[in-house]
């Protein structure tokens, strides 16, 4: 039996997938990747080992997985986390680490950028938001820091790409990934001439831009034989992490959001017209013709829980942070919804969407002497709800919100499932999908087989596992309290500011 | 309790271990002033105290010191109490005559057994934080005991054993504080911080044991751990870390193969070869003349 075979190359980890032509999975493996943090606003991955991870967790994926089984590999499917940088030289030779989407460094140059006369115009034809995270930015610092490094590049490419290349000797990106870097024009898709400009560099600094369903690229021949690929395998050069995960968790049309809770986290929309916010608050990227992927990014949601669990409970060294999560869930059932006016603020790590400040810091309000630690486990919570509700409650300005679907190792959990559906008062889905990201390059590589007819097909293909209906009594706290969360943020400006100073 | 006092160039009992500089076992029973005024310390000591409780500042920070914690003081440090004297109790005090922490690399001499790499390797766990004080050591002070026990009987072979147990008192000192470490860390926290040592060493022949010593996880759980997180058997991943780093020399510098071979932790430029091949289906001759 033919299978497809999608590739996932997050931050964290890579994760392959099997899925037969029904879109069922059949098979799993994942490895981890290292982020290096050689400075305090510093993330960093090395490309070559980015690549063997790939290569090597493949290779055992075909050989001990794949190949026993009676499945065939029909086509390969590539998806990758959005916002990396990497120089290469002519020759294809990475100059330096890559940059990725967490790191900070750019933050001078993204602000720059947004004071600018042309930072409206270059918003509306690329839709991303200024921000370190946006290669835009990342490249201008590049330039102006490391003059010497920028003049042996000569392009600036994701890990994606990167991973691709040296499979197929061939720079291309597709136009989702390319409409997360500042520089894609998402109404004309082709590389935006103001971002060229005001970074001095022309379009041959960047691969060629093509569908999400391209599929003209080939593996080297010795690859394929290290790999045991079967000849002819097709390989689709795929979408991005936060695309698929919104694909593949069932979203495609209004009044649906999704909502992911990882690392990061991120509420998003799909529609066929991008969202102009002239606060320039939201990220918008092409999947295909007229479909459309909007929302905001949080930088505080697993990352907050597990800074959480790793400082205020003991734990076994021998746990991953996904079981003590999980545990720490449990415990926070025993106090009831809202904390009892416990409110956590929980931007660690400064934050992105909606209120897009580097310096902004957490804290916990309105403690009185019966709170206990559980109520600060569940504050905290709550906490990273509400600011994903914060996004979500802005992007109702602009499209129509019914239900949710969830995706991501947290927010799955049911806890985390219902907070969510109370803190919004709305209804909230869970798919049976584990790997979603995975499930939606499946899914392209169905379309492109002709299983589905298009996006919108593939994405109704997706079954609801579970659902959780609002309790509109918990709705209600969470609507006072989120009303004070909002006011605090609103009024500490100037306190983010100063306590930032004092933490260098 | 026996106070004794023994010193570099005044000490017969020492005179054997040229870099003990000074062993004692001191006891306070009246508080004098300017005893212990804050001055730079010139050798490394460790002090393990055994009665009472003292206020003690190293580098500006003053730590609360108790009953079988350790102290270890380096070079250049400024060391003593801020009210200038010893509260009354006891402690002993080893000082030993060995360069200061530097690139973060252990150096004990050439009278220790523990091999060159190994030191390097405990020099990643103790001198990258330069920690000061070790909380409740117990070991430590019987370690302390053996050495007083040996000087003092003198039987045959005491000289080699008083090394032994300095180099033990060094060893449990590294495992003390890689545990301290990583109790209540989470699995994928410390494998970040072995991921960079592997990186920092990669040229050393890794064991398993060794690995799973530095996490402070017996071989077994270890292995199973660092499979299930990172993907590869541990092996399998080191394997992982120097084909990428062969990568990067063979596209940017134009060391030999065999050099680069050495130099990432492989036996020979054949095995190299075979493997690389093998791995990523290409030789790396072939990675280099496309360079």
């Amino acid at each position: 039996m033919d299978c497809i075979l999608t590739i996932d190359i997050s931050t964290s980890s890579v994760k392959v997938c099997a899925y037969d032509f029904s879109g069922k999975l059949v098979a799993f493996r994942k490895a981890s990747l290292s982020i290096f943090y050689p400075h305090p606003d510093h993330s960093e991955q090395d490309p070559e080992h980015v690549y063997v991870t790939v290569l090597f967790l493949l290779r055992d994926f075909i050989n001990e997985q794949i190949l026993p089984s009676k499945y065939k590999i029909e086509t390969i499917v590539f998806s990758a986390s959005m916002h990396s940088v990497l120089p290469v030289n002519n020759k294809g030779i990475p100059v330096g680490n890559a940059i990725i989407w967490a790191d900070n460094r750019a933050k001078k140059e993204a602000d720059i950028i947004k004071k600018s006369d042309y930072a409206n115009q270059i918003y509306q034809n690329t839709g991303t938001p200024f921000h370190a995270m946006s290669p835009l930015a990342k490249i201008k610092w590049i330039k102006n820091n490391q003059p010497e490094r920028f003049k042996r590049v000569s392009k600036f490419i994701s890990l994606k790409e990167y991973v691709i290349y040296q499979f197929t000797n061939q720079y291309v990106v597709d136009y989702s990934m390319a409409s997360a870097t500042g520089f894609f024009n998402i109404k004309e898709k082709k590389w935006e001439d103001m971002s060229l400009d005001i970074s001095g560099i022309d379009s041959s600094y960047f691969s060629d831009a093509v569908s999400v369903f391209n599929s003209d690229l080939k593996f080297k021949p010795n690859i394929a034989k290290a790999l045991n690929l079967p000849k002819n395998t097709k390989v689709l050069v795929g979408s991005t992490d936060g695309c698929l995960a919104t694909l593949g968790s069932g979203v495609f049309k209004e009044g649906q959001a999704t909502i992911s809770i990882t690392y990061s986290g991120a509420v998003r929309v799909a529609g066929d017209e991008f969202i102009k916010d002239k606060n320039q608050r939201f990220f918008n990227y092409i999947l295909d013709n007229d479909i459309y992927i909007s929302g905001g990014p949080t930088n505080n949601a697993g990352v907050v829980l597990e800074w959480f669990s790793s400082h205020f409970r003991n734990h076994k060294i021998k746990h991953d942070f996904e079981d003590v999560v999980e545990e720490l869930f449990k415990e926070a059932t025993l106090v009831k919804s809202g904390s009892d006016g416990l409110l956590f603020l929980p931007y660690l790590l400064g934050e992105r969407a909606p209120i897009w400040n580097s310096n902004a810091r957490g804290s916990y309000f309105g403690i009185n002497i019966k709170h206990e630690s559980k109520h600060f486990l569940r504050a905290t919570i709550e906490g990273v709800i509400f600011e994903i509700y914060s996004i979500g409650k802005i992007l109702e300005n602009y499209r129509k919100i019914d239900q949710l679907h969830l995706t991501g190792k947290y927010a799955s959990l049911p806890i985390c499932a219902s907070i969510i559906s109370d803190v919004f008062g709305k209804k909230v889905i869970l798919s049976d999908e584990v790997e979603n990201v995975n499930k939606g390059a499946a899914l392209l590589g169905m379309i492109e087989a002709g299983i589905f007819k298009n996006i919108e097909e593939a994405a109704t293909s997706i079954k609801e596992k579970s659902v959780y209906e609002p309790n509109l009594a918990n709705n209600d706290i969470y609507k006072k309290l989120f009303n004070i969360f909002e006011r605090l943020t609103l009024k500490m400006g100037e306190e983010f500011e100063l306590i930032e100073q004092l933490q260098h | 309790m026996n106070q004794f006092s023994y010193l570099k160039g005044k000490s017969q009992e020492i005179a054997p271990w040229p870099h003990i500089v000074e062993f004692s076992k001191v006891k306070i029973q009246t508080l004098k002033a300017n005893s212990f005024l804050l001055e730079e310390n010139t050798e490394f000591k460790f002090i393990y105290v055994t009665e009472g409780k003292y206020y003690w500042t190293i580098e500006n920070q003053t730590y609360t010191v108790f009953p079988n914690d350790v102290v270890m003081v380096w070079p250049n440090q400024t060391f003593g109490s801020l009210n200038g004297s010893y509260e009354v109790g006891s402690f002993t005090i080893l000082t030993l005559d060995i360069p200061n922490c530097r690139d973060i690399e252990l150096n004990l001499g050439d009278w220790s057994n523990i091999s060159a790499t190994e030191q390097k390797l405990m020099g990643g766990i103790i001198c990258q934080k330069m920690q000061s004080l070790i909380p409740n050591f117990k070991k430590f002070g019987e370690i302390l005991q053996k050495i007083e026990h040996e000087i003092i009987a003198s039987e045959i072979g005491y000289n080699a054993k008083v090394n032994n147990l300095i180099d033990d008192i060094w060893i449990q000192t590294t495992r003390q504080l890689s545990n301290n470490e990583n109790s209540g860390r989470i699995f994928p926290q410390t494998f970040h911080k072995l991921d960079l040592l592997l990186r920092e060493n990669i040229a050393h022949s890794w064991t398993v044991e060794e690995m799973a010593a530095i996490i402070g996880l017996g071989t077994t759980t270890f292995t199973e751990k660092f499979k299930s997180f990172s993907g590869f058997a541990p092996l399998n991943y080191l394997i992982n870390l120097r084909i990428s780093e062969a990568i990067k020399l063979l596209k940017n510098t134009d060391q030999s193969l065999t050099d680069i071979a050495l130099g990432t932790g492989f036996y020979s430029s054949q095995h190299f070869s075979t493997t690389f091949k093998k791995l990523t289906g290409f030789t790396p001759g072939l990675i280099r003349k496309n360079k």
